[in-house]
């Protein structure tokens, strides 16, 4: 198996270059910005971003651009066959036209989690089968966040969201696992698929820059802590990031040639409550009464996941 | 006469061809009937060499005008072939990549839409994409096919916009018919290998595009750009036309007109059933009644004047639509009204007809009960081609479908 | 017609504060219309929301240009470009200012008030972000026609869903504003003859500015968002040891390093989130409430 080294030591050594400028129209304390930020340092400025509609459409509003590299806007569903078309009339420029090496792009997908679990899955999916080179980043906030955080197949299990509300009927608002879109894509074995948290910017910087030089589809799901649609104060974001992985409810991980390992485990887990409890979206389970049932399902979700490499 | 260049060619094979000659590097693909020939064909060529550049199988429609869009906007030759429900699943992606100012030509074999779903031909939905912003261009003869995928690479690269190149199902798709295949220096002559005028993706100019936009102002003035663009094609399509006679000897008007300058009834038509109405015309003016054709070519933009000159001083218009918009009737009939309201000297009568829906077949009849309709005072508008035939056809097929009080 | 224009920042109500005073309006027999404005722009970023109320049906719909009233909820945003508070303000227009201090350079022009809300809402509400309740009463009360029975009404319609204690405390602020705050004078607007727009017919322009194409790399530094903040934070260099944990936390990329190594923060674009103090191991950033400047 090919080693993959550590590029990045501590945070002094993270790379100094910022690929988006500030200004961007996105909310204060976004965490799916910080790790796309993060990523993005590694990339170097020649890429490309096929942007899928979501939050981060906000990113270019005409006529500002935050890239020092190129956007293309596409639709909910098109971001992936957007950056198949560029990959391939790249790969025929080069081939064909002359079109020197160094004009080359990294060409990248930046999807929500609604693109990336609903209308862009099959899209995407095909891509991965067509073997397509290209760079996945999927910022994971658990809901459709740009219009005003309905539920997306991200969802998690007991979170309230505007479509699927805690009601007495339906106490423990969503009903639903979030699926499952790590092992879903690890399915169909991806050249590189790792998970990121924007807490854990060196794990993060490590997987942009092993991912960087290798060719074919490199999937990244990012946990992106959302203070607007989560309820919480936005300095609180790294915070709850960092809950995330220390409840072992967001596993920081890495799939590459044929291994999967935890490249960030929490020594000891901390209940989820502890990571509930500070999010609105989950604060039916707490007041006016506890839902311990509810409570109990999602730890022991998280227990049966960890057993299993424990 | 057989000559060296001239073969033999189903529509969609012709449609191949012209993507062959005209240098395509790029097609993203995705089959459907009755358009998967053009695909199958460009794909075999690319595979065995004949063809330089990459052919990519999509995993649908949506996606497959979505990689074609980029694919222009990155700098290479794109050419994309869909039908019927494909273009519906894909028109979220044509309005996108329009807005993008991107050329490329794709062909749309027609095919009727669901419901109830079936594989012949109308116009249906090369009528969705109407107001999205392409050019469309609506070929007769597998011929004109093949001259209208050169033509129309002149006219997207010089306009930017994608041009959409209409032919039908099975009528002319499967239809084989003698095609003029001009050498390929030819060609060149007429429509060099490709080199983007306009700014494209690479590492040296980083750039966005299609960003969002805020206010109503800015969307206006972004969409009223894309609406002279696309009035200025006509003008373009002509200039276009006129080197495609220097060069070929064939000249291409945006309408062309059968019979036309004495005639009292003239049926407005389009695509292949266009050859119908010819041979009626024929057969009425051996009967004495001075019948004459308008053919639509250039569909968008509207050629709105030159559509009402050939109309005007002519007594009775029929407009033949192979499409139905329920609850309003045949969708190009209101555009041809309009560009001839301004006219002192329009027709007395302008009558909507719909016929041809799903492939049903026009005959010299349905001509015949078109000028007779043109005739009375009291026409009811529009007029249905349906006859008793199919009525009774219709019911016989009830009878199996329906379980009858009677015998249960 | 009575056009009130509510401005804010996404968070603090203002969208709420329009409707509490429509409904009031509603409650009180008036015709009434309200409506709130916002972009994609997200919380801390420059909201407006408008009310209507009239005793004959709403012809009118859309933004409000010329308002009889206007309601800044947040100082900061006097002189902030984006929000443009004072725009379409007359010499009939009255101007409420959220804040200890009268505008002066405002008073040559217009009728200018200006009451620290942020304190009553401290002294009431335990919050000093969420001003819908106490803009709206402001709002309502200027107007000098709506009852406090229907804008106490207003308030617990529109807030439906907080607990009882917050309630109470949103209906004892209102109640304090009416007692506080006197009626103005609101002239009606007299209509002005119709001008006819001079409309130009578009030039056509090449692709590269008839499609939505930016060619200026990293220009979106020109946009400003440091008006976004509520608190400002400030770096303690005596003892910053210069790790650099905040640099690299910063969702927007908006602390540097200097040439020394220190972290820097740009503040044309902080955004205000306040992430660099929470996670600053040794607390060496503090954070200061940011006051405005007045024009």
């Amino acid at each position: 198996m090919k080693v993959l080294t550590a590029v990045h030591k501590k945070i002094k050594d993270l790379h100094p270059h910022e690929a988006i400028a500030p200004g961007t129209g996105l909310c204060a304390g976004c965490g799916g910005l910080e790790g796309l930020r993060m990523g993005l340092k590694e990339l170097g400025d020649d890429f490309l971003i096929c942007n899928a509609a979501g939050c981060f459409t906000l990113l270019s509003v005409y006529p500002f651009t935050p890239l020092k590299g190129s956007w293309l806007y596409t639709t909910m569903g098109g971001p992936v066959p957007a950056a198949q078309g560029v990959r391939d009339a790249l790969d025929i420029r080069m081939r064909h036209k002359g079109l020197e090496e160094k004009e080359n792009l990294n060409v990248i997908v930046v999807a929500g989690d609604g693109s990336s679990n609903d209308m862009g899955f099959g899209p995407t999916s095909a891509a991965i089968h067509r073997g397509l080179d290209f760079i996945y980043f999927c910022y994971d906030n658990e809901a459709y966040g740009n219009t005003g955080f309905q539920l997306s197949a991200a969802s998690p299990y007991g979170s309230a969201t505007q479509t699927t509300p805690s009601t007495d009927v339906h106490e423990a608002g969503t009903e639903m696992n979030k699926k499952d879109l790590f092992e879903i894509w690890k399915a169909q074995k991806p050249v590189y698929l790792a998970t990121v948290s924007p807490r854990e910017p060196i794990d993060l910087s490590n997987k942009f820059a092993r991912a960087k030089d290798l060719k074919g589809p490199r999937m990244f799901i990012c946990m992106s802590p959302c203070p607007t649609g989560w309820g919480f104060d936005p300095k609180e974001a790294q915070q709850i990031a960092k809950l995330a992985v220390d409840t072992g409810i967001f596993p920081v991980k890495e799939y590459f040639e044929g291994e999967m390992v935890h490249t960030v485990r929490p020594r000891k887990r901390l209940p989820v409550e502890k990571f509930l409890e500070r999010q609105k979206r989950f604060r039916h389970l707490f007041a006016p009464h506890r839902q311990d049932e509810v409570i109990e399902q999602i730890q022991s979700r998280v227990d049966d996941y960890w057993r299993k490499y424990d | 006469m057989k000559t060296p260049n001239k073969i033999m060619l189903t529509g969609n094979k012709a449609a191949a061809w012209g993507a062959r000659m005209a240098g395509v590097e790029y097609v993203p693909a995705f089959p459907i009937t009755p358009q998967t020939e053009i695909v199958e064909t460009l794909a075999k060529w690319f595979a065995d060499g004949t063809l330089q550049g990459k052919f990519t199988n999509m995993d649908s429609e949506h996606s497959m005008f979505m990689a074609a869009g980029s694919a222009g906007a990155t700098g290479v030759r794109v050419f994309t072939a869909s039908s019927s429900q494909g273009i519906l699943h894909g028109l979220e992606s044509l309005y996108t990549i329009t807005g993008w100012r991107v050329p490329m030509v794709l062909v749309n074999v027609s095919r009727a839409l669901a419901t109830p779903i079936t594989l012949e031909p109308d116009h249906n939905d090369v009528m969705s994409t109407r107001d999205c912003g392409l050019i469309q261009l609506h070929a007769e003869t597998c011929q004109e096919v093949f001259d209208f995928i050169l033509m129309g690479y002149r006219v997207a690269e010089e306009v930017c916009l994608p041009v959409l190149v209409n032919m039908d199902g099975f009528y002319l798709s499967f239809t084989r018919e003698p095609v003029l295949i001009p050498d390929e220096q030819e060609v060149r002559s007429f429509l060099p290998l490709y080199t983007a005028t306009q700014p494209v993706f690479q590492a040296s100019r980083p750039m966005a595009r299609a960003s969002a936009v805020f206010g109503g102002a800015t969307y206006t003035s972004f969409k009223l750009q894309q609406e002279l663009a696309c009035r200025n094609a006509e003008g373009c399509f002509n200039r276009v036309a006129q080197d495609f006679e220097k060069h070929f000897g064939r000249l291409y008007g945006p309408v062309e007109t059968f019979h036309l300058d004495d005639a009292e009834y003239v049926f407005v038509m389009s695509n292949s059933f266009a050859t119908k109405g010819k041979s009626a015309v024929q057969k009425l003016r051996q009967q004495g009644i001075k019948a004459g054709l308008l053919k639509l070519r250039l569909f968008r933009p509207f050629p709105g004047e030159a559509i009402a000159s050939a109309l005007a001083g002519h007594a009775k218009v029929a407009v033949i639509d192979q499409n139905l918009a329920p609850g309003m009737g045949g969708i190009t009939y209101p555009e041809i009204v309009t560009s001839l309201y301004a006219r002192e000297d329009r027709p007395e009568k302008i009558l909507s007809v719909i016929g041809g829906l799903g492939g049903k077949d026009m005959d010299d009849q349905d001509f015949m009960a078109i000028i007779e309709n043109l005739d009375k005072l009291d026409g009811g508008s529009p007029l249905y081609l349906y006859d008793e035939k199919d009525v009774s056809g219709f019911n016989r097929l009830q009878q199996i479908a329906e379980l009858k009080e009677a015998e249960s | 017609m009575w056009r009130i224009r509510i401005h804010g920042r996404g968070g603090q109500g203002i969208k709420t504060a329009s409707q509490i005073i429509g409904s009031a309006g509603f409650y009180s027999g008036f015709q009434a219309q309200d409506f709130p404005l916002y972009g994609a722009e997200r919380r801390g970023a420059p909201v407006i929301a408008f009310t209507r109320i009239s005793k004959d049906p709403v012809l009118e719909r859309g933004p409000i240009l010329s308002p009889d009233i206007i309601l800044i909820g947040d100082e900061t945003l006097l002189n902030d470009p984006q929000s443009a508070p004072l725009c379409g303000a007359e010499p009939s227009t009255i101007i409420f200012v959220n804040s200890d201090r009268t505008p002066e350079s405002l008073k040559h022009n217009f009728t200018v008030m200006a009451i620290n809300l942020t304190d009553l809402c401290i002294q009431y509400l335990d919050n000093h972000t969420v001003y819908s309740s106490a803009l709206s009463a402001v709002g309502a009360r200027l107007l000098g026609i709506i009852e406090l029975p229907d804008l106490l009404q207003a308030v617990e319609d529109e807030l439906t869903g907080v607990s009882s204690k917050v309630m109470k405390g949103n209906l004892d602020l209102a109640r304090k504003i009416f007692e506080v705050i006197q009626p103005a004078v609101v002239s009606e607007k007299v209509n002005k003859p119709l001008i006819a727009k001079q409309l130009v017919f578009p030039q056509h322009r090449p692709v590269i500015e008839a499609a939505p194409i930016i060619l200026q790399p990293g220009n979106m530094a020109l946009r400003k968002t440091g008006n976004w903040r509520v608190e400002r934070p400030e770096i303690d260099y005596e003892h910053c040891n210069n790790c650099l944990i905040c640099y690299a936390r910063c969702p927007d990329g908006v602390i540097g390093v200097d040439s020394d190594g220190r972290p820097e923060i740009d503040y044309d674009h902080c955004k205000g989130c306040l992430i660099c103090a929470q996670e600053c191991p040794g607390h060496f950033i503090n954070t200061v409430r940011e006051t405005g400047m007045f024009p």
